[in-house]
């Protein structure tokens, strides 16, 4: 008994980390659809190359630059991509939802392309600049690196509610969710609220891509293999929730961790599988569904 | 919304519709002709891609099939396929039993899959079922890893029982995925004039209306689904013959996309023609860009967002073109 409690404190710590960086992939997921009714499947392959490129710019392969230049640039350049795949589907979005679906099947296949011809198929590591230590609380072993993705998920997601909740954009952004039709009567420009929330979703996902890279190593299909969990964890919280979202995320990480501990880590993808099935059978909209009071 | 007028387009009903609706029956009724006679003509390497093209035009198909009928996409159609490609494989090697024994189980079991998937999100949009459809492409490749006792893992297993006994081999792979795919289409064009296919259409382009009608939207969602994994199971059976092998490098994550992409290029069609473009579009570009690869997923976005982007501008550029010169 004490054994399965001592195993069981560090998987689900160390499955809340990884579940915070896949909430930042749903998220972004989610703000998408919420206002464009878009799913947007060039996520995890966008990211994947913003991964490359911080690498490319920090490691000499493009540029030598210091680590924090070198994500400054990726990020501009990550908004620049934003802003053309945007240019790309806007047109589809006001046509039909599944065109415009399609169409970022196509940006992602670009963006893989990309990668595999300017990096090749090899793999690489990137690591974060983040100070090595650990310490043991209550025989659990917390590194520098849970506490960074930590707290970089705390501001991040922090900052963007308080964006959503309490600006003229955020307030835009919700109106545009809840009804587009009223929100462009009442002069709203949907274009630049879709416009944010694909840079936003844009840059979160880069942060997502950058946290989760150092626990396993840089190739072509890891961040868009992460993306999956993301979806995930969009579709247990029912896809257009962003607290449902996080939920979401925390919980996919903390089952997926039991799962590879308890069950078998060659089965993970299946696993995921079965968790969307069963999700979508049991909180068709959501888990946060019946819960009252949310309205990001 | 702003910047679209509000004239409706006009229908295209007049005499050069049916004009151009006889000459494009000719037109498939040569591609037929032309495609049964050329083995006779090409050499063999090409046969055998032909083979593995109308496999994929299959795919291509069912893919199809899910976005006209019930406006979904689906990026993993290869879980039928490999359900359908797995049966045959297994069931030649392990039982040796050929090909016309082992398809009628193959599609049973890819309907069966079809509606077994499509239950769970029966009642919501059709995002979710995309979504799934992610998932299940990437369990794809690792479910037939795992399952190496059946699958034979990372190596595959060799298709080798002949159809008719004493037929040169690789014009029995060729034909065989022919028939298939004619069989296949002319199920299609049987089912657009069905009261089914009537029915399933009418769900997904007025809802509210099928309802009315009795034609009820979770049978129809349903429907699709299995119709749909029907086919791409079919797709998989004729991989497996046409292409003799079948290991879990065909139904990778990619390969799912791939037959998205080649729906997207075929412009949903269903027909022969149509059917044709789109596997060959998957089979004949690999292997022009075999040495460089990395291309591949370059030149197939770029495709799919042209078809998609041509789609939507083209109407609107000829309706500007007509209008200007009906004014002048």
């Amino acid at each position: 008994m004490s054994d399965i409690l001592r195993d069981l404190f560090p998987l689900v710590w160390s499955g809340m980390i990884t579940g915070c960086l896949y909430a930042l992939g749903a998220l972004g997921l989610v703000m998408i659809f919420k206002c464009s009714r878009v799913v947007n499947f060039s996520h995890g392959n966008v990211a994947g190359f913003a991964a490359f490129l911080i690498y490319g710019f920090s490691s000499g392969v493009l540029l030598e630059l210091s680590w924090g230049a070198a994500v400054l640039l990726t990020i501009i350049a990550i908004i620049a991509i934003a802003f053309l795949s945007y240019a790309v589907v806007s047109p589809l979005v006001f046509e039909s939802d599944l065109t415009a679906t399609i169409a970022t099947l196509g940006i992602g296949l670009i963006a893989q392309g990309a990668t595999l011809l300017i990096f090749g198929a090899d793999i690489v590591s990137l690591d974060l600049p983040v100070p090595r230590f650990s310490t043991a609380v209550l025989g659990l072993r917390i590194t520098g690196y849970d506490l960074t993705v930590l707290a970089v998920a705390v501001v991040t997601i922090g900052a963007l509610f308080f964006v959503i909740d309490f600006t003229k954009l955020g307030i835009a952004f919700r109106a545009i969710s809840e009804n587009p039709f009223a929100a462009e009567v009442c002069g709203l420009n949907l274009r630049s609220v879709h416009l944010f929330a694909w840079i936003v979703a844009a840059i979160l996902g880069v942060v997502g891509a950058l946290l989760i890279v150092p626990t396993t190593f840089l190739s072509v299909t890891t961040v868009a293999a992460f993306m999956l969990q993301a979806f995930a964890a969009a579709v247990i919280g029912g896809f257009a929730s962003l607290p449902g979202a996080l939920v979401g995320g925390i919980l996919v990480g903390v089952l997926m961790n039991l799962f590879t501990f308890y069950v078998s880590p060659e089965y993970s993808s299946t696993f995921l599988l079965g968790l969307i099935m069963l999700a979508l059978n049991i909180f068709p909209n959501g888990i946060l569904a019946r819960v009252e009071g949310f309205r990001v | 919304m702003s910047d679209q007028n509000v004239s409706l387009p006009l229908s295209p009903v007049d005499q050069a519709g049916w004009r151009s609706l006889i000459s494009a029956q000719v037109g498939t009724w040569l591609l037929i002709a032309v495609a049964l006679c050329l083995p006779l003509v090409v050499a063999g390497s090409w046969v055998f891609a032909l083979g593995i093209c109308f496999a994929n035009a299959i795919g291509v198909l069912s893919v199809s099939v899910l976005v006209r009928y019930g406006g979904e996409v689906s990026i993993g159609h290869t879980f039928f396929s490999a359900v359908g490609a797995y049966t045959v494989a297994i069931l030649d090697t392990r039982f040796g039993i050929p090909l016309w024994l082992s398809v009628p189980p193959a599609l049973a079991l890819g309907v069966v899959a079809g509606i077994l998937f499509a239950w769970p999100s029966r009642r919501l949009s059709g995002i979710y079922l995309a979504v799934s459809t992610l998932a299940l492409a990437l369990a794809v490749p690792e479910i037939i890893n795992n399952a190496d006792g059946l699958t034979g893992g990372y190596e595959g297993l060799y298709v080798s029982e002949p159809l008719v006994p004493g037929v040169k081999m690789s014009l029995q792979r060729y034909y065989a995925a022919l028939a298939v795919l004619l069989a296949v289409t002319y199920g299609l064009a049987r089912l657009r004039r069905s009261r089914q296919g009537l029915a399933l259409l009418l769900s997904k382009s007025h809802p509210a209306a099928a309802d009315a009608f009795g034609a009820r939207q979770v049978w129809a969602r349903v429907a699709v689904m299995g119709i749909s994994g029907g086919i791409a199971a079919l797709c998989g059976a004729m991989l497996a013959f046409a292409g003799s092998t079948v290991s879990p490098s065909g139904f990778t994550f990619w390969a799912a996309i791939f037959l998205l992409v080649g729906s997207v290029v075929s412009v949903y069609g269903l027909t022969f023609p149509r059917a044709l473009i789109g596997g060959a579009f998957l089979t004949l570009i690999p292997q022009f860009l075999s040495a460089s690869g990395a291309w591949i997923p370059v030149l197939y976005g770029v495709a799919l967002l042209g078809v998609i982007l041509a789609g939507h501008y083209l109407p609107r550029l000829t309706q500007a073109m007509g209008r200007r010169k009906g004014g002048a």
